[in-house]
């Protein structure tokens, strides 16, 4: 699989610098579909506002929201979308989400083999490694191999489900809450849930040990 | 059994259960382009030009180099405009002039 | 209620609906299942790490839906029928698998793949 990830440099939007071969055939392709009137004017634009509050914070609100709310939990792990739907978090076409919960017998981590699906009504866009062959390829075949390299050991007596995702549902993991955090606000719970806890791969973050991601 | 069957019923782009090595931790900042890309193919999944099903589809008819060597959005926007073809929304001379166009303004504006 | 008994409590009140095809699912939660052995050509939604497995059917996936299969060839319309999560154990899919027995993997599956078994 590709390792652009190391090759690739991001390069800024401005200047004189010439757009890359593929970035000049992404602006003629929306141009032309604009000109055609297929897609409106202001729609890429539209969205791309839409997408940039899509962000792991979204996330990180959902799982303190569902730690100190039971009925909100018990509601958001009934049905994922209809439940971020009243709190005005809309999602795409036909898309559902399952929320999955760990608990101290099951721990719940989530992959696209076939190709890069994602969460992203609620987290943004999935980091590389999520995309990337050695995650696809051995996340449903090694798990607990996979979880070690992040760090993360679940002992044998707790079962360990992996979601490959092939259909139009989604899932985003709702980690154990962690020890220590009663009293607690919301903000300060959030705080500790970082993207890699909603993906599966590592636990939410100890009170005092809170992480970037 | 040909040795060629299985580049036919394993897609390019099937990973589980491959052998790998270990995880490359790696991330990188999205570029204003691979993000518009993104908006496209929501854009156009939205108006069911072409769908997000179609897309994985075009992306795997790629073929291994392509899949293996382009980047992610690389893969798409490829990928889409061979769709976009293949539905006669576009056709590929109109194509390859609005990319000399686009390109020609920057040429234009850049210093020497 | 369960869907069974949804079915029945409708179909008393009801007795002369016939459902169109496709729209009462095959399968049940609890339901023992084999996925199918078959090689799509162009595209699939069935990693081929499963197929010919042993599951067990975990949820029934409401509402029917179109085979995404078809639609990747763009096509939107046709006989909806179920997706199906699947519990699968990892050692069933894995020979020599070294994790805890109970692990496994969920994933879904379109009702045309799935053969009781």
């Amino acid at each position: 699989m590709s390792t652009h990830a190391q090759a690739h440099t991001p390069v800024p939007d401005a200047g004189d610098a010439m757009p890359s071969y593929y970035e000049i055939m992404e602006t003629a392709v929306r141009e032309l579909l604009v000109e055609k009137e297929l897609i409106g004017a202001g729609e890429i634009r539209q969205m791309l506002e839409v997408m940039d509050t899509r962000t792991p914070a979204l996330g990180s609100k959902i799982v303190a929201r569902a730690w100190v709310d039971p009925e909100f939990r018990t509601r958001l792990l009934a049905n994922g979308r209809a439940t971020l739907e009243e709190l005005g978090i809309d999602f795409f076409e036909n898309t559902q989400l399952i929320v999955l919960e760990n608990t101290d017998k099951v721990h719940n981590l989530v992959v696209c083999t076939l190709c890069s699906c994602y969460p992203r009504e609620i987290l943004g866009l999935p980091p590389d490694w999520y995309k990337m062959k050695p995650y696809r390829a051995r996340a449903v075949k090694e798990p607990r191999a996979v979880l070690a390299e992040f760090g993360t050991v679940i002992p044998d007596d707790v079962e360990i489900r992996v979601s490959d995702s092939t259909s139009m549902i989604r899932f985003l993991v709702l980690p154990e809450r962690p020890e220590g955090t009663e009293n607690f606000t919301e903000e300060q719970l959030a705080a500790l849930v970082t993207r890699d806890a909603m993906i599966g791969v590592v636990k939410a973050s100890a009170p005092g040990k809170e992480k970037s991601r | 059994m040909t040795p060629t069957e299985n580049l036919v019923k394993r897609l390019p782009t099937e990973m589980g259960g491959l052998d790998a090595g270990p995880l490359q931790r790696v991330e990188h900042e999205y570029a204003p382009w691979e993000k518009r890309c993104h908006a496209l193919a929501n854009v156009l999944d939205i108006h069911k030009i072409v769908n997000t099903e179609e897309k994985r589809r075009g992306i795997a008819a790629l073929g291994s180099e392509m899949v293996e060597k382009l980047t992610y959005y690389q893969r798409w926007i490829v990928a889409f405009a061979n769709i976009l073809f293949e539905k006669r929304i576009l056709a590929p001379e109109e194509l390859a002039r609005k990319m000399n166009e686009v390109a020609a303004r920057h040429s234009a504006t850049s210093k020497c | 209620m369960t869907m069974m008994e949804k079915s029945r409590a409708i179909e008393s009140v009801w007795p002369d609906i016939v459902k169109a095809e496709g729209a009462e699912p095959s399968f049940q939660a609890g339901d023992e299942i084999k996925i199918s052995m078959r090689f799509p050509v162009g595209h699939y939604r069935v990693p081929t790490y499963i197929r010919g497995k042993h599951g067990r059917v975990e949820a029934v996936v409401e509402p029917a839906a179109i085979n995404n299969e078809d639609e990747g060839f763009g096509r939107n319309a046709g006989v909806k029928r179920h997706y199906y999560r699947i519990a699968i154990p990892l050692c069933e899919l894995w020979p020599g698998y070294a994790g805890a027995k109970n692990d496994g993997l969920r994933i879904e599956v379109f009702e045309t793949w799935l053969e009781r078994s």
